[in-house]
Order: structure tokens, then sequence, then C-alpha cells
């Protein structure tokens, strides 16, 4: 087979549908030679709840400063991400105040599953404890996560799912309340306080509408009512999951891709070169999906320390993700201390904040981190007064056995070859930019 | 569209409709038209759906809140009252609002709207409902059956969410069938807890007899030197079953009296056939299916909600096809010597397949696939809507609707908020277990009111009971029209109409409440003109004036 097919297998799509015949595409046609039906989420005009939602989520009088809404920091123009180039926001009463982390986008949440360590029970009756399914992920093998067999790592006994970089929100409603209450972020003071300005919203008649006149008189309630309402702006909003980057045209045959994009497709799939799809998943599930490129499970990967955040002034202060500090019910899994969930890459080629601590602002920094992490570690970590390559210098020292080494291309060692060349990080990054949602198919 | 039924049905209800119906009934199999009954209705379907409490879908019944862009529910003149939530009097100044002891969750019941179908589900375990009960004042469910899981992504949830309740901008279906049809509002399961005991119920009206095969169960001690099974577990050698915990029963069910009478009868439930492939590539036990509501696909066959693989004598536990669609039902294949394999338990498909066929059993117990079962967090009442409605609509076109009972109801509240209390009349008092009347205390106490009888004979615990108000829908020619019934019934009344009707009232014997529970016939007039037919659409749940 010539390696036009080579890469087609490994992107699973030769697989899926179901032809083992040579691929008949000349090179510079760029299509999709066995183009498939995406399924995208149906559009109806907006529920109640949703109209609703969506004035609360734009609605800046909310915060103590007066000055910032979820608009602010998810902001529309920028694919609900953060609209400039820091690696956190600022907010607090006078916005000055850094966020612990960077501002993830709020597109293609829809299907996040509910947190969990191994594949999610769907038997509500029976609910094993997370202390115990850690335990036994302890036990159990864990398949190496590459690009050709991404169903057998579907199954590995580890943290997946959940919202924030943490996975400490389930729902969307819950999400949503932590940025309101959170004084670093909105600063709304307390349920109290944010449920009076519920109260006296220009929208209010809305609630009473929906939930009947004695939602005003329990706050709690409320609050819960008006993030159920933002979370289903979400949910209903087309704009949160359009599905309309150029790979996903190109999917369907309506879109073709250059020389360089259809390189950086092989590569990315490639899991003896950059091997992003064995957790970045490129392909639609089997009821037509399309990719999220994400399999929402966790990953310790060392990031270097970003000496921009205020947190970081403090040598002893670490953010461990799954272990802590903003998130507190499973810190004894000590086992999981510089995890953090693996976002999306869709609408990723627009962001400048980069990882959970916005230590990079470019795909090309990005890049460069897989590519030398474990080959030429000096080209990312800092050096220590006496020289040494501070690697892992984010993570205590205790912890850094948590870091993955043996998912390529993260199992290379000093000296090696890199993964990439200069020509393949450009043809990737190329590639991701296909997958940023608004693009015009032609015809 | 009678094609969208079709679409949805596996390819061979075509070979089933190109059956001869004259061959439909070959080999000694004695057409159900033909038995003889105490009452007109020779085919009974139980549509058997999870956890809901009768407040919950029918608090304000029959009066939504009709916000502006949802379609709006208009009640018929002269809808009877019921005894709900709005009729007591209980939507504000509720004891689960005033009871401190509810901490943060206390608060008044409040309305979950149609945009809030997927939300968290309860916890609805044997004892936390009793504590919930709290000796009939029913004031702590925030505190005792709060949150379980969190449903999906965009799921609502909030400390006090046991006191929601849908209305009919939601439950659209269920408050129309209840208006041209007949409802019961003193409906109880047999026993406090969740799925398994229900299952077990509605087939055998007893949950004792309990023999565990691997690991430890959800079982107590008897008192007896036996097992009383009061939360889920596994039924064992269930192929799909949990690999470390299950249990199998040891009394008799409904299956065993029709299977020595020979009467058609079959348990058929969404994903039990493991040789078919869902569209999504599912096969096997991890068939599963995708909802939009939830936004999650969930596996469609749940072993512990199956009724009769508990029981060695009506098991399928390799989930083994029949041998055609007209041995659907029967014991024997048609050749009238080999045992079918599939021992009367079939896929939902092959029901559908074999009435299409003209092989309506007598009999019919129906498990909707998962996603539609109901169940809160992974199912929701959008998707079980969608579903029940699809099935009676498709009844209603049969040539043998004129015969026919279907029985819509649930295996247990999911710890939803109820306000009607039902003093134990089955008591138990198992120290850890039991809580309702107090501390260990199901009942007055050992000295004034007995446990009911185990499979042996003697008094057991493990059976609090009646336990949770539960919806019960009849819908049929002969369903009384938009009336309400107040007698007292359980989900053993089920079992016992079935004796009554097709077996001169013989009872399975072993402690089952089959012989003491009560009559559901209040809800139905066999002089009557028959009950005109009711078609609604599957995703509205409005009435539709063709077939939809």
């Amino acid at each position: 087979m010539n390696s036009r097919s080579l890469w087609l297998l490994g992107a699973g799509l030769l697989s899926m549908a179901g032809a083992a015949s040579a691929v008949e595409t000349q090179g510079l046609s760029g299509a999709n030679p066995h183009p498939l039906h995406l399924v995208r989420p149906r559009t109806a005009p907006l529920s109640a709840m949703a109209q609703l939602g969506r004035e609360i989520f734009s609605d800046a009088s909310l915060s103590s400063s007066g000055a910032l809404s979820c608009a602010s920091c998810h902001s529309p123009e920028h694919h609900y991400g953060p609209p400039n180039d820091g690696p956190v926001m600022l907010g607090g009463r006078d916005l000055s105040q850094q966020g612990a982390r960077a501002v993830p986008s709020l597109t293609y949440l829809e299907r996040t599953p509910n947190f969990s360590i191994g594949p999610e029970q769907s038997d509500d009756d029976n609910i094993v404890p997370l202390a115990q399914m850690a335990a036994l992920g302890q036990q159990s093998a864990r398949a190496k996560k590459t690009a050709s067999a991404t169903a057998a790592s579907a199954a590995n006994i580890v943290p997946q799912g959940g919202l924030f970089w943490d996975g400490r929100a389930d729902t969307l409603q819950s999400q949503a309340l932590f940025p309101l209450l959170d004084p670093h972020e909105m600063d709304g003071g307390s349920i109290e306080r944010v449920a009076d300005k519920f109260r006296h919203a220009a929208y209010a008649d809305r609630f009473t509408g929906l939930f009947g006149e004695g939602v005003f008189s329990n706050p709690k309630l409320l609050v819960a009512e008006a993030m159920f309402a933002v979370a289903r702006y979400q949910f209903e909003d087309v704009s949160f999951h359009p599905y309309t980057s150029k790979y996903d045209y190109w999917l369907e045959g309506k879109a073709r891709l250059s020389e360089s994009e259809l390189r950086g497709l092989q590569l990315f799939n490639d899991p003896e070169k950059a091997n992003c799809g064995g957790c970045h998943l490129s392909n639609p599930t089997r009821e037509g999906l399309p990719p999220l490129f994400t399999d929402h499970q966790y990953e310790a990967l060392g990031v270097p320390r970003n000496g921009l955040l205020a947190q970081n002034r403090d040598s002893g202060f670490f953010d461990l993700g799954a272990c802590g500090p903003a998130r507190k019910d499973i810190a004894e899994q000590t086992q999981y201390c510089g995890m953090f969930v693996t976002p999306t890459l869709r609408n990723a080629a627009n962001r400048h904040a980069f990882f959970h601590n916005g230590v990079f602002n470019s795909l090309q920094q990005v890049l460069d981190f897989y590519n030398f992490r474990d080959t030429n570690p000096d080209k990312v970590y800092p050096r220590a007064a006496d020289g040494t390559v501070e690697k892992y210098d984010d993570l205590p020292a205790k912890y850094h056995a948590n870091v993955d080494v043996s998912d390529p291309p993260f199992d290379r060692h000093p000296g090696e070859t890199p993964a990439m060349t200069a020509q393949d990080e450009a043809d990737i990054i190329a590639f991701l930019n296909t997958l940023t949602d608004g693009y015009q198919p032609e015809k | 569209m009678k094609t969208k039924l079709l679409s949805t049905v596996a390819p061979t209800v075509v070979a089933a409709m190109l059956l001869n119906s004259t061959t439909a009934f070959a080999a000694g199999y004695v057409n159900p038209n033909n038995l003889p009954t105490a009452t007109p209705i020779k085919h009974i379907v139980v549509i058997f759906n999870e956890n809901r409490s009768f407040d919950h879908y029918f608090a304000t019944y029959p009066v939504a809140a009709n916000p502006a862009g949802e379609i709006p529910f208009v009640s018929k003149p002269h809808t009877p009252t019921a005894a709900n939530l709005k009729t007591a009097g209980l939507l504000t100044n509720n004891p689960n609002d005033t009871n401190a002891a509810n901490g943060t969750g206390a608060t008044n019941p409040f309305r979950l709207d149609r945009t809030q179908a997927n939300t968290a589900s309860q916890n609805h375990a044997y004892t936390p409902e009793q504590e919930a009960y709290d000796n009939g004042k029913m004031d702590l469910f925030p505190k005792f059956t709060g949150r379980g899981t969190a449903g999906g992504v965009g799921a609502f949830g909030t400390s006090g969410q046991v006191m929601g309740y849908f209305d009919g901008n939601t439950v659209t279906a269920l408050w129309n069938y209840a208006q041209n049809f007949a409802m019961n509002d003193n409906a109880y399961t047999d026993s406090y807890g969740p799925s398994t005991p229900g299952a077990l119920a509605v087939v055998a009206g007893q949950n004792n007899g309990a023999v565990n095969v691997l690991g430890t169960t959800s079982t107590i001690p008897d008192g007896q030197g036996g097992l009383t099974l009061i939360n889920d577990t596994d039924p064992a050698f269930d192929v799909c079953s949990s690999k470390t915990s299950t249990l199998y029963m040891t009394g008799k069910n409904i299956g065993d009296l029709l299977n020595a009478a020979e009467i058609s009868w079959g348990g058929f439930m969404g994903g039990f056939d493991l040789t078919r492939t869902n569209i999504n590539n599912t096969t096997g036990c991890a068939r599963s299916t995708f909802s939009s509501v939830t936004s999650g696909s969930t596996a469609d066959y749940i072993p512990h909600h199956n009724w009769f693989m508990y029981y060695k004598s009506t098991s399928n536990p390799t989930h083994a096809r029949p041998s055609s669609l007209q041995a659907v039902g029967h014991t024997l294949q048609p050749n009238g010597e080999s045992l079918d394999p599939a021992n009367h338990e079939y896929d939902l498909e092959d029901f559908y397949g074999a009435v299409l066929g003209g092989n309506y059993p007598a009999v019919s117990y129906i498990k909707l696939p998962a996603y539609q079962d109901g169940h809160a967090g992974y199912s929701d009442p959008l998707d079980e809507q969608e579903g029940t409605v699809q099935l009676i609509n498709f009844l209603q076109q049969q040539p043998d609707w004129d015969s026919t009972l279907v029985i819509l109801t649930y295996d247990d509240s999911d710890g939803w908020y109820d306000h009607l209390y039902a003093k134990p009349t089955w008591a138990s008092y198992d120290p850890t277990a039991d809580q309702v009347n107090g501390p260990g205390q199901c009942g007055t106490g050992v000295a004034t009111q007995v446990q009911p009888n185990g499979v042996n004979g003697k008094p057991v615990n493990g059976r609090c009971g009646p336990g949770t108000r539960i919806p019960f829908i009849v819908i049929s020619p002969f369903a009384k029209q938009n009336y309400i019934s107040a007698k007292r019934i359980t989900q053993s009344s089920v079992v016992r109409f079935i004796e009554d009707n097709w077996l001169n009232g013989q009872r399975l014997g072993g402690g089952s409440l089959d012989a003491t529970s009560g009559l559901i016939t209040d809800m139905l007039d066999f002089t009557q003109a028959p009950n005109n037919k009711l078609f609604l659409d599957p995703t509205a749940g409005t009435v539709t004036v063709s077939v939809p």
C-alpha cells in the first residue's frame, strides 16, 4: 500500500468506510477519498430557558467590578475563549487579580462525560466510589495511547471527563457558578447577593414565567436555575458547537486540504511521528458524530512552570490539577498529581494560552514542547544556577513519576532523534488551522 | 407513518409479515383469543418503566404552567382531582422546606421545565427512602434521597432537587393518557427500595428467597436463615451480569403458572438480543444508544431490570434466540417436541415482530431500551415518552386491540418526593435496614404486627411495604375515561390480575403478596362502549388526528 493509504488507515478512515481498496486520489486533489456523513446537533429556535441563559451570559452587573460577564472571558468572537494574549485573565473587584489557570473555550463541551476513573458507569443504582476505582486503576494494566489503537486506551482505568482543567464540575450548570463566585474572577460575592441581582434584573420576569412566583424566595434554587439557564444556552445555541471547520467539511467531501495540511493530518495520526491522535481523537464516532479531538482523559505532561503567574512567585506553590488545590475530593490519590484533562483542539489555532498554566502562547511552542521534552529538555525547561536542566519544574520531585513517559512521542530519551522535523511541525500547525470553525465550504 | 415504526424493527419482521396467519398458531399453540378468561381481556402488556414517583409526574395535574413558547396543556372538562401536591396544598409551606434537618437542600416543591428533562438521579435505596419518609411525616427527602449521580453534562441538578416535579409541558403523553383512560393515585411499590425488588414484585410479589452466587449482594438476612433482596443485584448466570456480585431467587413467578397452563407469555427487553449490532456498531451486552436529550450513550440492556432472569425456571442466561417468531411466547417449538431456546425471554424487537406476524402473546412484560426507560441520570421523560408512545400507538393499530389491556407503571420512585405515606402493611424489623417508624422498625412491633411470610412460610425481614407511591395508568378499550381510582394497589396487583383473569385465581404461594394485593379492576368497565383510541405524537406527546 502506498504511504497515502497508510495514513488513512492510521486515521481509521479506511476501516470505517469498510474499504480496503487502494486509495485513488491523485496527489494534488486534496479531497477525502471516503467522504462520510456527519451528524450535527439539531438547530432549533432557543427555548425560553436558553433565552434567559443568553441574557445572564452577557450580564456584567453580576460581577463586583460591574465589568465582567461570562462573555468577557468566554468571548463569543473568540470561540468562547479568551479575547487576548495573556496566559490568564484578570478579574476581581478592580480587575487586577489573575485567574488561577488559562481560560478554556466553552465550545464543544456538550458531549463531555461526567468525571470518572475508567469508562463512565451507566448503572446509576450502584455507584462505585472514586477511591475504589482509583485503587482498581493502580492494579490494572494501562494500554499505550496510540492514534491507531484508541479503542484499547479508551478502556484504561484513568481519570476522565468533567469540566475545568481538573474535572471538578460534572455539568455545565455547576461549572457556571464557579467563575461567578470566584473572588479572582467575577467575584459575585455570595449566592444571596447574586440572587438579589437576579430579582432586580431587567429579565427578572423570565424567572417567574418558567419557575413560578416562589423561585425568588429561595436564593439557592434561584441561582441554580439561573446557572441551568446559562448551561441550556450553551447546550442549545449552535454557536457553541457548530462543527463548521475546514476539517469537518473535508470529512464530508466538501473541502480539499492543501498538501501541507494533508501531511499534517498524516503526522497527527502517525504513532511513530507526532501521535497527537492517541489522545486528541480525530475520527468521527460510530454514530457519525464529528470528532471532538479529545478522549477526555487526564495526563501529566510536566509542562514548564509559568513565571508570569503571581501564584508561582511562591516557589512552594504547585498547581497539581486533579489532586488539587482547586479540586479537593481526590487529594489523597497522589498518583494523579500533575494530571490535567485533555482539551479539544478545535479552535486551538486561534488561542494564545496553551495548557492549564498558559505557559505557551503559540502552537509552535506547543509542538516544540512535545518534540523536545525528552530528547532535548534544555530547549523546553530553564536551567538552574548550576547549569542542570530543571525538567518538570512545575511539579514537586515526588510526583515526577506521574509524568507520562510511555505514550509516543514521550517515550524518547535524551540525545535520540526528535519525533518531528521543523517541516513536520509546520505541517501539523497547518492541519491544526483546519480545525477552526467558520470555514466556508466550496459550492 | 407506519414505515417509521417498521424501520426500527428487525429485518425478521418483514419475513414475519409474510407468514400466513393460520400458521401462526401451529403445533397446538392456542390462540390467546380463544383462551377462557374471567374478563374480555385476552392480551395484557405491562410497560414497566423506571424511577418516578406519583407527585413527581402528577404534582399539579391537570394544570400545567404553560410558559410562553412551550406547547400548552389544556385539561379536559370534568377531570377528577388527583391526590397530588396541588390539591394537598403542599406546593408551599412544605415540610421539606421548613424542616431544618434538610440543611441547604431544604426547599418547597418546584417545577422542572421541559428543558430540564435530563436531571441527576436520586438516592433510592431501601433504607434512605424509609428515612426520608420519616414515620409518615414525609419531610426528609432532601436529606436522605438527595442527588445520586450527576446526569449528563447538560443536566439540571441542585441539592433540593428531589423536590422537583414535571408537569404536562414535559410528561405530556402521560397526562393525555390519564385524561382519556384511567389511572390510580393510590398505587405503591410492594416494598421500599430500587429496581430489582420492584421487578420481582411485579412478577412474583416476593423478594425473599435469594441465594447468593457470586460475591456479596444487596441482601439482608431474613431472620429465618435465608436472604431477602432489598436493593439491586444482578441475576446469576446472565452472560451480561456483573462478574463479582450475583444471585438468583428460589420462589415462583407468574411465568411458572402461565407455563403450567400453556398460556403464551414473554419478557421483552430492549438490547436483549446480543446478536444484533446497533447503528453505532455496538453489539452483545455492550449494545448502546445515543440520546440527544442526555447527550450521551447508555447500554440498552440492564441485567438487574430483568424480572424473569432471576428464576432458573424462566431464565435465558445466554440470551438464546427464539427458534422463530412463531415460537415467541411459547415453551415448545412449533414441532411440539423440543423446547424453544429462548425460554420466554426476548428482545423488544421480537415483540413487535411477533405481534405483526399474528403471534400476539397473552401476557407480555416490556422494558424499553435503557435510554428510553425513564430512569433519571441516563434516561429522561422525553426519551421515555418517545418509546412508550410508539409502543402504545403500535398496539392500538393491531386487530386485537379490542381485547388488550396496557398497564403503564414503574419499578420504583427513584426517591423523588411524594407526599402520601402508606402505613406499613408488611412489617420488617432489621435493626439497620429498617428505619421508617424508628430505628430497626417498620411496623408496630413484632408483638402486634408480624412480618409477612417468606418463601418457606415463616415471617421474614426485608419486605417493608407498601413502599413509595408510583404512577399507574391503564390504557384499553375497557379503561374508564378520564378516571382516577383511589383503590389501594401495588405492583403485585398486576400478578393478581393475571391470575384472576387467566388462571382462575390460582396463587403463587410462598408468601407472595398476590394473595393480598388490591384489584386494578376499579379502573376498568367491561360493560361500557369501548373507549376511543388515542394516538399521540411520540416527540411532543400531543394528540394527533392521524396515526403518526
